[in-house]
């Protein structure tokens, strides 16, 4: 009897294996294919900025002809390098005050009690509803008085993103909640301010949120069209990449800036793609709420 | 309806509870209705009982009070100064003194609200129009600035909410007064303003956390989002700029012409946008949901290698800067794209979109349609399937192995176990993403903006050509677009509405999860 | 090193949760205080007022004389050992312990050689450069005492600080508890849902339920003479057996009829009946299960139970029994005394018969659940 029991487990034992085999199979199978379809246009463009036989958008793949004449023309013929400056002052500055008026904001909420905690949060929840964009009607004018639009649209841009950056508190308020009070209220016995809990415990202990959010304030102007278009309207100079590379591919220009697009499309890439990796680990673990370790 | 209590309700078989969840859902509606009317109810009563309080507290604090606190009623900060809080009685009164001195000034406060004529159907915003004037100078006609109705009604509105926080700080100062004369009358001290500025790093710090960014926010959210409810009540269009025009306050006439469904009405291309911003919202949320979480589980599979670097590839997507991706993917797809022309070469294409000469899959509503849904699970799916895998990783072990013991195999498992647990903590996220996919600019205007797919049917509406893909964002978007055509005050109610879209869906939802049967299951 | 007072003490969260009512104590200098209480009978909550960590509804708080209400934490100057151990991650053993001082701002030598001194005092010396979650919950544990111990504060609040230890650690560390308090002297305030460690541990203990105080005394006090039903119930274990009874007094003496056996009181607690004015009543019965002894069924004070369940403790027997009416009586026999057949004859199934003295009886109002004798 026993032995038999013994067998029909040592069976089914071997059943699983197998049939874990074959699924895993099917699995790499399926991985490689989403691997390749997500890799295809980077793979294409990067392809596309060596080629040279023609600027506009062809239909084969392989480049008849390799060369740089893009990049050359990029820096040499075009505003790209101001654009490139341009976004990259906005990504640093936007990285440094949008985690300033985000960490603050979390901590507060997350950490402290005080009248009218729960009021805000409602009210940045109600406000969150309306379409952000329509803050820019406003915006613009007052902007056009101060002059921040056109040409220092840059600067106009930097205070659009970081202004109203506190409503995005959540990510970080959720890493807050995580680590336990006691740690604050023991600090508290120990003799700490509210100002000292903060920046002798809780901070060393946020690394991860803190670079989280910094690699969002970072990304933020790479990849906003909608506000920046607004207020830089054509002005080369104020342009930010995004805006700038976009009039490329309008009807009237694709067919002579197609594959330098590609190229700048490679020379933005390459930064923020670096400095993305690199950091993560962070970004996984402020997604995944510190579940995943990069 | 009658509820079954829980012993009756475990009787049913699966079907049977299915019908009767259902039939509870529907049946709760009007309960909800009624709980919400009542909700509304209560609260504006609890507001007249608060205000009520407010007016006989003050009245208390009036008669009772000293004469140091009967004087602050008048003269700011008074009682302050009396009880040796110089610092706040110096912050109070300067506050008065600006505020009179804003209020009473030639062009201050009281000369912007009278220009305003707030919500007064037919009048001007501001009162003198510009115009050219005979200049006998030059002999010729010169424009002589008049009112800008843009920064009349910004002005009136800051007025109002400088006298908004005027009441508010008035009532301040009483109420610190009558603390300061309790907190005397029993003996004990009241606090100096070196202590104050103490407690702003300890017991007030959140003061000093969150006054920077709550500034921020109501600088550049809350006055402009006013400011816009405010437009949508006017003709505020590049015809009246309020500067060659003044505009004027309409009532609700930019609603009617939105919502109305008649000739001349842009209700017909207002209800065609909305159902398919909302169709996009739905598929792209919900395919990037079951599709993200299903990535996850095979790159979280047991037994798969390199996990990190699976991850990674798809994480790369996130990193590239979202115009670049999609300008290049969605000229892929143009007919002299490398996808665009393998379809029509291979002949890929539907014959009816060839005989209508829709050479590539951006020409064809129903196919540009799609293809933006399909492009987005592109660009969408990184994100779901790291938060997927945080879940998946957070799934104590022990249920699996219970479960194993329990008689499951790997299907079982993933049905019963992996699935219920993702989906029920991945809910709430679903409405966040929803919300940012009605609003989602970036994929639908990068996408087709390049291939303009006019909707001849609707034409222009709003003083812009409708796309067959255009969400009311970018709808919006256009009708602000600085140009001879801009329509600040449709745009405005657009804005208004997918608030009340918005309101309305997260109402239901927060209502509908909480009344589910199986809420704390997994808490 | 200071008295701490409580006066009319109350805590309410929100608008009408009260946690904590009417709490009234005098802590004296030096002292080893000790609440215990099940969950939720707000004796944190009263640590935690104490500490400055929550706002005090109502009443005063002082310590050392001086009213400590609106103080912060900081400014009152004690030291708090926590549940969980609150220790920082991100520093070491040394500067976690370090931490208090630093914020003083003191000089480093003096740093090193508080903290050097209490780390030997705690056996943690060789730890000092590790971070906290290299370390077990025992060594975890002490570095929190530590912390608090470095700073001389004149209050001392522990906040079970042992229910994360396993029983074996916690029975090691009430006892290096017990030492530590000789080497510090200073007030202790500690909190616990352990009446183990509430009585070992305190020089008086503090029984609260749902936020009132039920009893304050001294270990023997509150185990010879709870004031109530709840406190007996709460000290000693296996718990008190309590069951209702018919007191009868018959001409001039007492009797106590469990389960139709005949129990005279006698002596002193019948002196003391007899002062209270008690005569003829129902009662509630209390008798600690190490007070009962087995006896034979010729006994006229013979209770006759069934055994249930027969839990073998080493040094002693638990006996889980059911009376003929179907109440439960559970029964502590130490098993030194027991010969081989009588051991055997304590099988579960079997019938036996137990008695006790009239000396440790606790007699409790039926509706008030008060002790009679108080």
């Amino acid at each position: 009897m026993k032995k038999a029991t013994d067998n029909k487990i040592r069976k089914k034992g071997l059943g699983v294996k197998a049939g874990r085999g074959i699924g895993n199979t099917a699995v790499y199978i399926g991985l490689v294919i989403i691997t390749l379809i997500w890799l295809f246009p980077f793979f294409g463009i990067v392809l596309e900025s060596f080629r040279v036989e023609t600027p506009m958008q062809v239909s084969y793949l392989w480049p008849h002809k390799f060369g740089f004449d893009n990049y050359i023309r990029l820096f040499k013929e075009t505003d790209f390098l101001r654009w490139f400056v341009n976004t990259g002052i906005m990504g640093v500055c936007t990285a440094v005050l949008q985690t300033v008026f985000v960490l603050a904001m979390s901590y507060g909420l997350s950490r402290l009690r005080f009248k009218g905690r729960k009021f805000l949060m409602n009210a940045m929840l109600v406000l969150g509803m309306f379409p952000g964009f329509l803050t820019m009607i406003l915006i613009y004018k007052v902007f056009s008085d101060f002059h921040l639009i056109e040409q220092m649209a840059p600067l106009g841009l930097i205070i659009v993103y970081c202004a109203s950056s506190g409503m995005g508190y959540y990510v970080s308020k959720g890493f807050f909640d995580t680590i336990p009070k006691s740690l604050d209220e023991a600090a508290r016995v120990d003799g700490a301010t509210r100002l000292q809990v903060f920046y002798k415990v809780i901070l060393p202990l946020s690394k991860p949120i803190v670079i989280y959010t910094i690699l969002m304030g970072f990304m933020a102007p790479w990849g906003d069209f909608m506000l920046a278009s607004y207020l830089i309207h054509e002005n080369s100079q104020g342009m930010s990449v995004a805006v700038g590379m976009f009039e490329w591919l309008s009807k009237t220009m694709v067919n002579t800036n197609y594959t330098m697009f590609c190229a700048a499309g490679v020379v933005v890439a390459i930064p923020v793609t670096t400095v993305f990796l690199l950091l993560q680990k962070y970004y996984v673990e402020g997604v995944t709420g510190g579940a995943v370790k990069g | 309806m009658k509820k079954l209590n829980d012993l009756d309700y475990l009787k049913l078989n699966k079907f049977q509870a299915f019908l009767y969840n259902l039939k509870l859902f529907f049946c709760s509606i009007p309960m909800w209705l009624k709980k919400a009317g009542l909700k509304i109810v209560e609260f504006f009563k609890n507001c007249g009982l608060g205000i009520k309080n407010e007016f006989v507290d003050i009245g208390t604090t009036f008669t009772k009070g000293n004469w140091a606190v009967k004087l602050s009623f008048f003269i700011f900060g008074f009682g302050n100064f009396f009880y040796g809080q110089i610092l706040r009685g110096i912050l109070f009164l300067v506050f008065e003194i600006i505020f009179f001195a804003y209020m009473f000034v030639p062009s201050g406060g009281i000369y912007w609200l009278s220009k305003a004529n707030f919500f007064q159907t037919g009048n001007t915003v501001g009162n003198v129009q510009g115009g050219y004037v005979y200049n006998e100078l030059y002999d010729t006609d010169v424009w002589v600035n008049g009112d800008d109705s843009v920064k009349v009604l910004l002005y009136a509105l800051l007025t109002v909410i400088f006298i908004v926080a005027f009441i508010y700080t008035w009532r301040l100062q009483v109420k610190q007064c009558r603390i300061c004369m309790d907190i005397t009358a029993k003996g004990k001290k009241v606090k100096s303003g070196k202590q104050d500025l103490k407690s702003l790093v300890d017991d007030e710090f959140h003061k000093s956390l969150l006054a920077l960014p709550v500034f921020g926010i109501a600088a550049f959210t809350v006055l402009p989002i006013i400011y816009m409810i405010l437009i949508a009540f006017t003709s505020y269009d590049a015809a009246h700029n309020g500067y060659a025009n003044l505009f004027t306050w309409v009532g609700l006439d930019n609603f009617n012409e939105l919502l109305n469904f008649g000739y001349g009405g842009l209700g017909l291309a207002f209800g065609e946008i909305l159902a398919w911003t909302l169709m996009w919202a739905f598929f792209a949320t919900f395919t990037n949901y079951f599709l993200g979480m299903f990535v996850a589980i095979m790159i979280n599979k047991k037994g798969i290698k390199i996990k990190k670097f699976w991850r990674t590839v798809l994480v790369m997507t996130i990193a590239i800067p979202q115009f670049v991706s999609l300008l290049y993917v969605a000229k892929l797809f143009d007919a002299t794209g490398i996808i665009g022309k393998l379809l029509l070469n291979w002949n890929l294409l539907p014959d009816s979109m060839i005989a209508a000469n829709q050479l590539s899959l951006w020409l064809n509503p129903v196919s540009a349609k799609i293809l933006v849904i399909i492009i987005n699970i592109w660009v969408g799916i990184p994100y779901i399937m790291l938060m997927a895998t945080g879940i998946l990783m957070n799934i104590p072990q022990d249920l699996y192995e219970s479960s194993r013991i329990d008689g499951a195999n790997n299907f079982q498992q993933y049905t019963k176990i992996t699935l219920p647990y993702m989906m029920f903590v991945m809910g709430p996220y679903l409405l966040t993403s929803f919300v940012n996919n009605l609003n989602n600019f970036n994929v639908i205007y990068l996408l087709t903006q390049n291939n303009q797919l006019i909707n001849t049917e609707i034409g222009t509406a709003g003083g812009v050509s409708v796309c067959h893909t255009d969400l009311l964002i970018t709808w919006l978007y256009k009708m602000t677009l600085n140009s001879a055509e801009t329509k600040y005050n449709l745009a405005s109610v657009i804005g208004i509405l997918v608030f009340v879209v918005v309101a309305v869906l997260s109402l239901i939802v927060y209502n509908v999860i909480p009344s589910t049967r199986n809420e704390e299951d997994y808490k | 090193m200071a008295s701490v007072k409580l006066t009319n003490v109350k805590k309410v969260y929100g608008k009408n949760v009260v946690a904590v009512d009417d709490f009234n104590l005098d802590i004296a200098d030096k002292e080893f205080v000790v609440f215990v209480g099940p969950s939720g009978c707000g004796k944190s909550t009263t640590l935690r007022m104490i500490a400055g960590l929550e706002d005090i509804t109502e009443g005063t708080v002082e310590i050392d004389g001086t009213i400590v209400n609106d103080l912060q934490p900081r400014d009152r100057d004690i030291a708090m050992v926590f549940q969980n151990y609150a220790l920082y991650p991100h520093l070491t053993v040394f500067e976690n312990m370090a931490f208090p001082l630093r914020l003083k701002k003191m000089p480093q030598e003096e740093v090193y050689e508080r903290v050097t001194k209490a780390a030997e005092i705690l056996g943690i010396t060789e730890y000092l450069m590790r971070k906290p979650r290299a370390l077990s919950g025992g060594q975890r544990q002490r570095v929190a005492i530590g912390r608090a111990m470095v700073r001389d504060s004149k209050v001392f609040l522990m906040d079970e600080p042992l229910s994360n230890l396993d029983a074996k650690l916690r029975n090691q560390m009430r006892a290096e508890i017990i030492l530590l308090r000789e080497k510090i002297d200073t007030t202790f305030i500690y909190v616990t849902h352990d009446q183990t460690e509430a009585m070992t541990l305190g020089d008086r203990i503090v029984i609260m339920k749902d936020g009132f105080i039920q009893q304050v005394g001294t270990p023997t006090e509150v185990f010879d003479m709870p004031v109530n039903l709840f406190v007996s119930e709460f000290i000693g274990a296996p718990k008190m057996n309590t069951f209702k009874t018919e007191l009868v007094c018959e001409y001039g003496k007492y009797y106590v009829t469990p389960y139709g056996a005949k129990v005279e009181i006698s002596g002193e607690k019948a002196k003391k009946l007899a002062e209270k004015g008690v005569y003829s009543q129902s009662i509630i019965l209390g008798v600690r299960p190490e007070h009962i002894t087995l006896t034979t069924s010729e006994n006229p004070a013979a209770i006759a139970c069934r055994i249930e369940v027969n839990e073998m403790m080493g040094s002693e027997l638990h006996l889980h029994t059911v009376t003929e009416n179907g109440d439960k009586l559970i029964v502590r026999v130490p098993t030194v005394t027991l010969e081989d057949d009588e051991r055997k004859a304590l099988h579960h199934g079997n019938t036996i018969y137990v008695t006790f003295g009239s000396k440790v009886m606790h007699f409790f109002d039926v509706d008030t659940e008060k002790n009679l004798l108080v």
